[in-house]
């Protein structure tokens, strides 16, 4: 089983989208402990606090003693006995500060700092934070909904089915994005609403993929078989045809992924919050792209980048799933 | 032929009712309706300091949208305002009731002509690019220049409209060639220009709009009409005209008339990617389209201009759809034959 390198670069190299998707939403995950102005794990006093973990969940508190905790770590003993633990990239989302404005990219800074001085780098890890938090639950309900409806009209047939195939050719028709954007005008601040509603919009594609299997699964002579020997609908549909359709659904996914990315931030590209709290790749792309005109081209170009990525490695990883299913 | 027409046509009315349906009650859902928007935003927030006087003014504006009864102020369940606003659409009569239908009729033509022009322009980039570079593409799947191009394409099908939009912008309006116009379609005072001059004006205000709008759509029809060709020149039926010693020029004629015979499916769904791209195109580029009329009626809460953008909207989609099954049957003789 010897490998020559041209080989194991190129199968590096076809794995490569699948890394960086993985890592991307690794990151997105995680966001506050990848990058924050707040510790990992301190000790003042004593006393041991996790306050990147509390981002995770909630609001932190301030740091020790009335101070932020980089004022107040600068301002300790070497002697001390206290420390602090700091995130990979010590940076939060908004942490501003008016010397840095427009900072071009540096080795401190290797993206640049945007107008209040805020750095480009923990801003974009926190934007692929909303993506992944918006994006995530919005596929996994869609993929559950889908895959269920589509699983048990393709299995049933007649009026199950011809009901379902009139629903997706309505979905198909509408304006997505004009949904989406009515969506946000009224739930507003609310990320579970918009959750719903790009849920409501992506079940279509897994419904059909699935539907389409069942229809031509159900023929098969293993099912009969099944059937004969007794074993319970449910059981054939779980147990038999869904993982048989499991790596169509994988591609779905991928792709549904990359368009929930591209809707929530052509939507706070345009303007209309998507719920999320804190930054979006929109947004700084909508600031960047004016102020990319004074000079400060940094700002539009990382968001840009970081975005076209993303989508690519979706793609990229939907299409190597697609290939491999095939084989 | 025409009994699977007819067939097709009566579901179509199906649909059509099912998304009006949907989409009315949706926006029927929205907290704050289009009295309170129309309140709020009229600015007088001076006179209605009074909550009482607030409220007066709401239902009135309720009463007279019809969305509460008259007698009761109880308001109206939405099964009966849909079959209200159904039996007006009937007519094409799309404004709310005691509203002027001219006047809604009027803002709905001014706007779509602008969005025709963008997409029907659009549409022959579509075409007229995208199949013969999916067909070169296609005919030397495999070779280097393919799988370079390729890559480029699945980059390109990577980059959002508004992405593309705003990057065209900075390169040729804004920041580093400054030949292209920012915003609109004609340059003002320009209607005092001879007829060559507006047509150049015009021409030159729709270059980045149409490009951005045609771009994605384009990738989607090059690489389906790649992935279709390559797989067609694998296909049995080729083989075997090479080795009967058919020209090879006949042979690729044929092969490409194969491959690019399923395009007609791919027309049902395109236009709803481009009535998703007009709304983010015209708003970036301020162009008084359809997309951006639909825009601020969904941010005013205004329903009966949103539901007589969809019904437009869908109206075309599904003629879309149904033309584009009816192509698929006369190119492809297969689809035809199980009946």
């Amino acid at each position: 089983m010897s490998e020559g390198p041209v080989a194991l670069r190129r199968r590096l190299w076809r794995r490569l989208p699948t890394w960086l998707a993985a890592l991307a939403l690794l990151v997105g995950l995680f966001a506050p402990l990848a990058a924050n102005e707040v510790p990992l794990v301190a000790r003042v006093d004593g006393k041991w606090s996790f306050p990147a973990f509390a981002d995770l969940v909630g609001k932190p508190d301030g740091g020790p003693h009335d101070l932020a905790w980089k004022q107040w770590w600068a301002r300790m003993p070497a002697t001390s006995p206290d420390f602090v633990l700091m995130p990979p990239w010590p940076y939060g989302p908004d942490e501003t500060d008016i010397q840095r404005s427009r900072q071009a990219p540096s080795v401190a800074h290797p993206f640049g700092c945007d107008d209040t001085g805020r750095d480009v780098l923990a801003r974009l890890v926190h934007g692929m934070g909303t993506v992944v938090w918006l994006g995530l639950p919005a596929v996994v309900l869609a993929g559950l909904f889908g895959t269920l409806l589509g699983a048990w009209a393709g299995w049933r047939g007649g009026v199950a089915d011809l009901v379902l195939a009139r629903l997706i050719e309505i979905f198909v028709c509408f304006p997505s994005l004009l949904f989406l954007l009515f969506a946000c005008t009224f739930f507003g601040e609310s990320s579970v609403g918009f959750v719903v509603v790009l849920a409501a919009l992506l079940w279509t594609s897994f419904a059909r993929i699935v539907r389409g299997e069942m229809l031509s699964l159900r023929e098969r002579d293993f099912v009969h078989v099944a059937r004969g020997l007794g074993v319970s609908e449910w059981r054939i549909v779980t147990r038999h045809l869904l993982p048989q359709v499991k790596s169509q659904i994988g591609v779905t996914a991928a792709f549904c992924m990359a368009s929930a990315c591209v809707a929530e931030s052509t939507l706070s590209f345009l303007g209309f919050g998507t719920g999320g709290t804190g930054s979006s790749w929109g947004t700084m792309l909508r600031q960047g792209a004016d102020l990319a005109v004074v000079g400060a081209w940094h700002l539009w170009f990382f968001p840009a980048v970081a975005l076209v990525a993303v989508v690519v490695c979706c793609h990229l990883f939907a299409d190597r799933l697609r290939q491999r299913a095939a084989v | 032929m025409l009994r699977w027409l007819l067939v097709r046509l009566a579901w179509l009315v199906v649909t059509l009712l099912g998304i009006t349906f949907v989409t009315f009650v949706v926006v029927d859902l929205a907290p704050g309706d289009r009295a309170e928007m129309t309140v709020v935003s009229s600015g007088s927030e001076r006179a209605f300091l009074d909550q009482e006087a607030r409220e007066a003014a709401i239902l009135q504006l309720r009463v007279r949208h019809g969305m509460v009864d008259p007698e009761t102020f109880a308001p109206y369940p939405v099964w009966q305002r849909y079959g209200r606003w159904l039996g007006n659409a009937v007519m094409l009569r799309f404004a709310g009731p005691g509203e002027d239908h001219a006047a809604l009729w009027q803002r709905l033509a001014k706007a779509l002509p602008v969005t025709a022009w963008l997409g029907g322009l659009a549409l022959l980039i579509v075409f007229g690019c995208g199949i013969p570079l999916g067909a070169w593409l296609g005919l030397r799947a495999g070779s280097r220049v393919d799988r370079t191009v390729s890559t480029v394409l699945l980059v390109g099908m990577g980059i959002p409209e508004f992405l593309l939009a705003s990057l065209l912008l900075l390169a040729f309006s804004v920041a580093w060639l400054q030949v292209l116009p920012v915003a609109g379609l004609r340059t003002p005072g320009s209607e005092q220009w001879n007829f060559a001059w507006q047509l150049v004006d015009f021409a030159k205000h729709l270059v980045l709009p149409v490009g951005v709008l045609a771009f994605a759509p384009m990738v989607m029809v090059s690489r389906f009409v790649r992935d279709s060709v390559a797989r067609a020149a694998t296909s049995p039926f080729v083989a075997s005209m090479h080795a009967l010693g058919v020209p090879p020029e006949v042979v690729r004629a044929r092969l490409l008339r194969h491959g690019c015979a399923p395009v007609a499916t791919l027309v049902g769904s395109l236009l709803p990617m481009l009535v998703g791209g007009s709304i983010v195109v015209e708003s970036l580029f301020a162009l008084d389209g359809v997309g951006h009329l639909a825009v601020r009626a969904a941010l005013a809460q205004e329903q009966p201009m949103l539901m007589a953008i969809l019904v437009v909207g869908s109206l075309v989609t599904l003629a879309a759809l149904v033309v584009s099954d009816l192509l698929h049957r006369v190119v492809d003789a297969r689809v035809r034959l199980p009946r």
